[in-house]
């Protein structure tokens, strides 16, 4: 009992840094841009959260900054991508190396430090412990005390759904990513738009490097995103960009993630344990393409193999 | 080509520009650091050759990534396939212990077979179940970084040790050196001198050319696309797992330890991206990284700039000159186009009808569909 | 009528780096009339309206509207001063329904940006009535008829309240029937008092329809008249430059041996949609079988089954008396020339050289472009194939290192056509061909067609040295395959309704087979040597080697 309530607890801590970059990675998926760039928007988010927080003494300051990261290299992205027409591709590439290349440095620059930044200085995003819930055998622990920025999470996955399937910004958003020249010859820039979903994707991607070093640990270390920008985006083809389907799917990894940490008490080594996440993808990815190819009224590809030449 | 030259080197020096103002925004000496960089780098031998050895693996990762974006196989699995290539090498050299003749080629075809392996994976992948080859890559990824770390701090561990790491190979599968320079550096060339032949010559290079620019128009044509993803993928992994393999075999180490590899293969990512998956490019490239790379060491001696510092540049270059790459055509057209503007409604002023040409038929037509 | 209604002063359009589209071009709109532009395509017919449209800007120039100047920043701006217009390919998002179509742009919104729909659903329903569209709005635009679509794009012009309507060539989409129906819903916009400019380079229907016909040619307005007492010659020479002759020549077919048949071709498509339907058709050398039909009635999957991109699920597909049911797409492209429909999506690489672009198939079939080694190929030698090319198809190129997106279209196709040409073998797969293409190209690939087809034992005249292939040509283009083609097939709903020769038929006919309005013929199961063809000597060894000149 008390392990699958500690099994549910680390779902959920795990779960919401992919849950967030693939929040924001829904707006890119349906403005049809190849958002290569999560994992380093995320990467940047970790680091500046870690900095604000540290250099202001509050964890306020260091999610604006987390934020303001993330919003910052997908500045670049949207410039390079949308209005200077570089493959989205190349730039992403670009960015994520920008990012681990520009952390490393600057963790050597500003904190002398190489590998890991950690500091009593930095301040972490506080947890907020639900009032009755909190209080019940079993549930309580298991949905109550976890940092807030998971329940924010929550709620906006609630509210994307809502903006991209109820809104007049979410219309135009996923015309946009169907077909630019229709939303174009009404007098609306698809290339607006399509910054614009890069500018949340980098905001969300942004606070999802927040929680990652304020909320889930309190320190920053080298490529600490580890992959999840890139799990968020296999996540995000998963489901279709359905940020309900995100919650979902988010939840099963974050359980896989679990999984693993909790492995390391028994005797498998704990570098073996360590690759569930990543072998869940794999598995994930396959059951995904049982399921396309058994669905009966798939859209019809007239070429198998081919693929965009712009990937 | 001569025009693709020139915007490049431009892109370049704009790039170099914004990192010296980065640079100096810091606090920095900013000229001093440059020259430092490139004095350790290009302006003696021991720089010269450090450059080399640098190269070396950033040559392989280059073409591994050039191969297969230039074929549409968006193989990011360069980290995993260079481990695997290293691994193999290593658990080779372990075991056997054989004189070098049989040991080194023995040595090259176990990194290629490696590499080629890891990358099949991922190939079968899509072959068979359709999975989106850059994501099972990026998987594989991590799934070989676990699982070496695994072998050099379990099974593999050299107990001599305090930190993950194997025991060194047999002498046999050591690679010479001369005056510094890696015979490493030479497989590397060879590679280079096969890789381009099949890429710009082969009947198998055309078709893979043919499919990365449009698959459709592959097809059409008759290749068989499915089997030549796999060749390509195949390719592209065996010069990552060779890359990862000369790791062991050239060098001092001649073992396997944590963190081995640093950034190699996403550098060889980015060369294939700046060098817009050309075979000489990326030789050019792969030279040009190994030198920023070798002379941040030297800059961090000299300035006290963080030797980081390179990974920074890097990406910038990147970013710069694939930007200037697209738009100069763009920019350079746009001006084209307001000067003969201007001279057609010269023309409308002198009142004369029969000044101006019309484009004529291949102007027109583009016109009608025009956006 | 207001003669300051829409005034077009001495504009000039440069594309990048150096197309002059439109040069000093002034043209006056009347409101309340029907006025065609007419021209050949690449005349700046629909540059101007682009321009005016805002959603291209002028290099120079001025327009007033309503005796105002204004100049269009975006299409927005046009909209919503009173212009519209519906192009040439459609505007619309296919997963959207018509009613979020219509709306998207000009969306209902009340707080937070939510959509408020119940309102403008009203107001769309209300639109279609009383301009009897004839539409469902809930209806998937991906799942309604090209005509359909068309009605969409004018219906989202009707909800902004637009008074000017530019058609750019609406009629290009269409069969007869459609056409018609267009041209009474264009006459009752009109009689409601909209205003509407007619793009077209088809005399026929612009003679029909028009109050004002203005001529373009080459960027430039060369005149403007009332329909009045007007004849196709006249506005043909004004649009050409000089007398134009409607047809191409073409020697009376005589046709050889079967080149090609497919018999009982069908092919349920991933959805399970019956996409082909028991198709059985055959091509003699010496002749061109064209197939008319509304896009999306089974021409794509034909051509997928029979050029090996698509396995063939039931039925058998013979080129030159061989079952090639189960061959690969190469083994294929030893017995056929194929020229894709797209020559940008699959029939070229547009960034690759004009040589990279000529040899490919080749590169398998052709061992003269090797360089001693099997695996490799010879740039000397493919530079050189490359370059006969384009002096045997007047090819216009820089250079044949040149990538092929710095040609024009026109280019580009010959390029292609030519490609294709030069395998020697005897069946020839034509998709649409001369799509998109300049008039001058289009004359010159048509004639290559004509040439290819040539006439079997033709021992006179030019067909001498060219072997007569037989061709299957696909077409969306009426006239086209009316002044090509020796037998029309027309299929619909994945089944060939109907086979005629276009002496003896019309395109009314045509097109109301292509609707599915006439019942389908019962058709001869067509083989071997029926009526007066004779047969000749059998299929030639086939593609291999040697091109055909």
């Amino acid at each position: 009992m008390h392990l699958v309530i500690e099994m549910l607890r680390s779902s959920v801590l795990a779960a919401t840094p992919v849950l967030l970059a693939g929040l924001g990675g829904t707006y890119t998926y349906y403005a049809n841009v190849f958002n290569i760039a999560m994992e380093g928007m995320m990467l940047i988010g970790a680091f500046t959260a870690v900095a604000g927080s540290y250099l202001a003494g509050s964890w306020v300051v260091g999610m604006f900054a987390g934020v303001a990261g993330g919003l910052a290299a997908a500045l670049v992205f949207a410039v390079f991508a949308v209005y200077l027409k570089t493959d989205e591709f190349v730039t992403g590439t670009a960015i994520n190396m920008l990012a681990l290349g520009g952390t490393t440095y600057a963790l050597r620059q500003m904190f002398r430090v190489k590998g890991a930044f950690m500091s009593p200085m930095i301040r972490a995003i506080p947890r907020v412990h639900i009032p009755l819930v909190g209080a019940l055998p079993g549930i309580g622990p298991a949905v109550s005390g976890h940092p807030f920025l998971v329940y924010v999470t929550l709620a906006l996955a609630i509210l994307i759904e809502w903006h991209i399937y109820r809104t007049r910004y979410g219309l135009r958003l996923r015309a946009a990513g169907e077909d630019p020249r229709a939303v174009d010859s009404v007098g609306v820039s698809s290339d607006r738009i399509r910054a614009q979903a890069i500018l949340i994707s980098g905001a969300l991607c942004g606070l999802a490097g927040v929680y990652l070093s304020l909320g889930y640990v309190t320190l920053f270390a080298e490529n600490m995103s580890n992959g999840r920008g890139w799990i968020a985006l296999a996540v995000i083809i998963l489901t279709r960009g359905r940020p309900l389907g995100l919650l979902t799917m988010s939840l099963v990894f974050g359980f896989f993630d679990g999984l693993g940490l909790s492995l390391q008490s028994t005797r498998i080594p704990p570098q073996l344990t360590q690759m569930v996440p990543y072998i869940a993808t794999i598995a994930a990815l396959y059951l995904y393409s049982r399921e396309k190819r058994g669905a009966p009224l798939g859209k019809v590809e007239s070429d198998t193999v081919g693929k965009d030449p712009g990937m | 080509m001569n025009k693709n030259a020139l915007t490049a080197l431009a892109g370049i020096g704009v790039a170099l520009a914004a990192g010296l103002v980065i640079l100096w925004a810091q606090g920095y000496p900013a000229l001093p650091s440059y020259a430092a960089l490139f004095s350790y780098s290009l302006f003696s031998k021991f720089a010269i050759v450090s450059t080399l050895n640098k190269a070396t693996p950033l040559i392989l990762t280059g073409l591994s990534a050039a191969v297969g974006f230039g074929s549409n196989c968006v193989n990011l699995g360069q980290v995993g396939q260079f481990l695997i290539g290293a691994m193999a090498v290593s658990a080779f050299g372990i075991v056997c212990d054989l004189p070098a003749p049989v040991m080194i080629p023995l040595s090259i075809m176990a990194a290629l077979a490696a590499g080629a392996l890891w990358a099949g994976i991922a190939a079968w992948l899509r072959q068979r179940f359709n999975m989106d080859e850059f994501i099972t890559t990026l998987m594989l990824n991590f799934i070989a970084d676990y699982f070496t770390l695994y072998l050099i701090s379990g099974p593999m561990w050299d107990r001599a040790t305090y930190s993950p790491m194997t025991k060194m190979t047999g002498s046999g599968s050591w690679l010479p050196m001369w005056d510094g320079l890696s015979a490493a550096f030479v497989v590397a060339c060879i590679a280079f001198v096969v890789t381009w032949v099949m890429w710009d010559r082969s009947k198998l290079g055309y078709e893979w050319r043919a499919m990365g620019q449009n698959s459709v128009f592959s097809r059409v044509g008759g290749c068989d696309n499915e089997a030549n993803f796999t060749r390509a993928m195949l390719m592209s992994g065996a010069l990552a797992g060779l890359a990862g393999g000369l790791m062991i075999m050239g060098g001092m180490q001649h073992r396997f330890v944590k963190g081995m590899g640093a950034n190699y293969a996403w550098d060889g990512v980015m060369i294939a991206i700046v060098a817009a998956n050309g075979m000489l490019p990326t030789g050019l490239y792969a030279l040009f990284f190994a030198a920023i790379q070798t002379g941040a060491m030297g800059m961090e001696l000299e300035t006290a700039v963080p030797s980081e510092f390179a990974l920074v540049l890097q990406a910038i270059i990147v970013l710069f000159v694939v930007a200037s790459r697209e738009s100069t055509r763009l920019l350079i057209n746009r001006a084209a186009a307001n000067l003969r503007a201007r001279a057609a409604a010269r023309t409308a002023h002198g009142g004369s009808h029969g000044g101006s040409r019309s484009s004529g038929k291949e102007g027109g037509e583009r016109s009608a569909s025009g956006h | 009528m207001d003669d300051h209604f829409i005034e077009m002063r001495s504009l000039i359009k440069v594309y990048p780096p150096d197309t002059l589209a439109l040069d000093r071009v002034d043209l006056d709109i009347r409101e309340g009339e029907i006025h065609s532009v007419i021209g050949e395509n690449g005349a700046g017919k629909s540059t101007l309206m682009k321009v005016l449209y805002g959603m291209i800007p002028t290099s120079s120039g001025e327009i007033s509207f309503r005796g105002r100047r204004v100049r269009y920043a975006s299409p927005r701006e046009a909209v919503a001063a009173g212009i519209g217009m519906v192009h040439q390919e459609f505007m619309l998002v296919p997963s959207y329904t018509i009613y979020e179509n219509v709306i998207l742009g000009a969306e209902p919104v009340g707080r937070l940006g939510a959509l408020r729909n119940a309102e403008a659903r009203r107001r769309v329903r209300s639109l279609i009535d009383r301009y009897g569209l004839n539409l469902n709005i809930d209806d998937r635009v991906r799942d309604t008829s090209v005509g359909a679509q068309q009605k969409v794009e004018i219906l989202k012009l009707l909800y902004r309240d637009v008074d000017v309507l530019i058609m750019d060539e609406p009629t290009a989409v269409l069969t007869p029937q459609e056409t018609g129906e267009l041209f009474r819903r264009l006459r009752d916009l009109n009689a409601a008092g909209k205003t509407i400019i007619f793009i077209s380079h088809k005399l026929d229907e612009v003679l029909e329809l028009s109050d004002t016909i203005t001529v373009m040619r080459r960027g430039r307005r060369v005149t403007t008249t009332e329909n009045r007492g007007l004849g196709k010659a006249d506005l043909a020479r004004a649009m050409v430059g000089r007398d134009v002759v409607f047809s191409v020549e073409k020697p009376p077919a005589r046709c050889g041996d079967v080149v090609f048949e497919a018999r009982g071709l069908s092919y349920v498509d991933a959805g399970g949609r019956q996409r082909l339907d028991k198709v059985s058709l055959a091509v003699r050398r010496g002749e061109i079988v064209g197939i008319a039909g509304v896009e999306g009635n089974g021409q794509f999957e034909l051509v997928q089954l029979v050029t090996g991109l698509a396995p063939v699920q039931s039925g058998q597909v013979k080129i030159c008396g061989r079952d090639v049911a189960r061959a690969s797409v190469i083994e294929r492209r030893k017995l056929m020339c194929y020229v894709p429909q797209d020559r940008k999506a699959s029939g070229s690489a547009q960034k690759m050289s004009l040589t990279d672009n000529s040899i490919m198939t080749h590169h398998r079939l052709n061992q003269q472009l090797e360089s001693g080694w099997r695996a490799l190929l010879s740039p000397g030698k493919s530079r050189r194939f490359a370059q006969n090319l384009v002096d045997t198809f007047g090819v216009l190129a820089p250079s044949v290192d040149a990538p092929i997106s710095s040609l024009s279209g026109g280019n580009q196709q010959k390029v292609v056509v030519g490609r294709e040409f030069l395998f020697g073998a005897d069946f020839v797969l034509l998709d649409q061909p001369t799509r998109g293409v300049d008039v001058g190209s289009v004359e010159f690939i048509q004639r290559e067609i004509i040439r290819k087809r040539g006439s079997v034992g033709g021992s006179a005249g030019e067909g001498a040295g060219v072997p007569s292939a037989g061709c299957l040509l696909i077409s969306a283009d009426l006239d086209e395959l009316f002044s090509l083609a020796d037998r029309i097939l027309v299929m619909h709903r994945g089944r060939i309704v109907a086979d005629l020769a276009p002496p003896d038929t019309t395109r009314e006919e045509v097109g109301e087979y292509m609707l599915g309005v006439r019942e389908p013929q019962t058709i001869a199961p067509t083989g071997a040597g029926s009526g007066a063809c004779a047969g000749a000597g059998a299929c030639a060894g086939a593609g291999e080697g040697a091109p055909a000149r």
